[in-house]
């Protein structure tokens, strides 16, 4: 059985569209199927990504219950495939679909939770992908709180940042922990001189694990040849031999394992 | 004066009727405004709306049932139980709770009893 993978974060630009992007095309790179779904309804980005600004059905669509999940996927697997196949449901970008989806009632949001949570069951089990990565909106807000709900492991990405540390710190008591979710943090943009020996690494490990009191998957240094590719290309697709794409290699085995 | 006896005895049983059929009729009224009541809510801050946002505010207890059930879309207490590992009793008193909270519906069918969320369409 498949997992849904959620990427979430308190303050917004910690990398979680970079970092599902990258860690979707890595299970790809492994011969996984995977899917990658843009959860994030007020700030669409994936459509930029693989450039498909034409989708005849987007997300919205699927969570407003017009059709079902297999009208809204883009097969991308010809462009960006390796060994595995790789498909992707975007999100409306257009001004008046974000303005659409931020006035929704409690009502919708509570049918789209419905709607959300039976992927596992046309997903995973019906066109038997191994991963759907969720990328989410950032903070609490009910498009993320409910791709929490729905994913079996929660991903948070957080940066150095005291306020992004503090916020992370309260989502865990009174986000994951509330959902029983299985948690793991991502701690990204992090300065290489604090990685640079094993010893300074082991350090800072060990003083955020106890920070927030959830494990440290990774820390992925700030990569300036990732900043220069300007999410116009897939980084871990094309730079095979690049420390950031061997990082996400890692990480990617360490959430098989999780 | 025998038939003016008679005449009251036969008009204080049809009053002492009338009377009963008034006090039922009373009670009646009391069980329906008190269902009035709880449907409008006392405080109109509780949603009868099962949202991530309800889910975050119920108890411990109340939430793994609530997001059991909202898997299943439909469930006996007996296949929650099953996902919580709880005893099917304690998750029967945990989702007839959600019910009377307003949170869920439920409906018998045969032996059987059904919440949900919503029915479909």
């Amino acid at each position: 059985m498949g997992k849904i993978i959620a990427l979430h974060s308190y303050k917004g630009g910690t990398g979680k569209t970079l970092l599902s992007v990258n860690l979707a095309a890595t299970y790809v790179k492994k011969g996984k199927n995977v899917c990658l779904l843009d959860l994030d309804f007020r700030a669409p980005s994936l459509h930029a990504v693989f450039k498909a600004n034409n989708s005849e059905y987007w997300l919205n669509d699927y969570l407003n219950g017009v059709c079902e999940i297999d009208k809204v996927l883009v097969d991308v697997t010809q462009e960006h495939g390796r060994s595995g196949k790789f498909f992707v449901g975007l999100a409306n970008p257009a001004t008046e679909a974000i303005r659409e989806m931020s006035a929704k009632d409690r009502k919708w949001e509570m049918r789209a939770l419905g709607r959300l949570l039976s992927l596992k069951t046309s997903l995973l089990n019906d066109m038997h992908l191994d991963y759907v990565i969720l990328d989410t909106s950032p903070g609490l807000q009910y498009s993320s709180i409910n791709a929490i709900v729905s994913a079996d492991v929660v991903l948070v990405v957080t940066s150095l940042d005291a306020s992004d540390i503090k916020g992370t710190q309260r989502m865990t008591h009174e986000l994951y922990d509330l959902f029983e979710k299985k948690t793991g943090i991502l701690m990204n943009k992090v300065l290489a001189e604090i990685l640079s020996s094993k010893k300074e690494k082991k350090k800072f490990y060990e003083r955020f694990n106890n920070l927030h009191k959830l494990p440290i998957l990774e820390a992925l240094p700030c990569f300036c040849d990732v900043l220069r590719a300007g999410g116009t290309y897939i980084f871990s697709e094309e730079k095979l031999e690049h420390p950031f794409t061997k990082t996400l290699d890692k990480l990617a085995t360490k959430i098989e394992k999780f | 004066m025998a038939v003016y006896k008679k005449l009251e005895g036969k008009s204080t049983r049809i009053l002492e009727k009338i009377k009963e059929s008034l006090d039922r009729l009373n009670e009646k009224m009391d069980v329906m405004i008190e269902i009035q009541k709880h449907d409008q809510k006392v405080n109109p801050e509780i949603p009868d709306v099962l949202d991530v946002m309800t889910l975050l505010s119920l108890p411990d207890h109340l939430r793994k049932t609530a997001v059991t059930l909202c898997k299943f879309g439909e469930a006996t207490a007996e296949e929650v139980a099953e996902q919580t590992k709880r005893a099917r009793a304690v998750e029967s008193g945990y989702l007839n709770q959600l019910v009377i909270m307003g949170y869920l519906k439920k409906e018998r069918r045969g032996r059987k009893a059904y919440f949900y969320v919503e029915k479909e369409g």
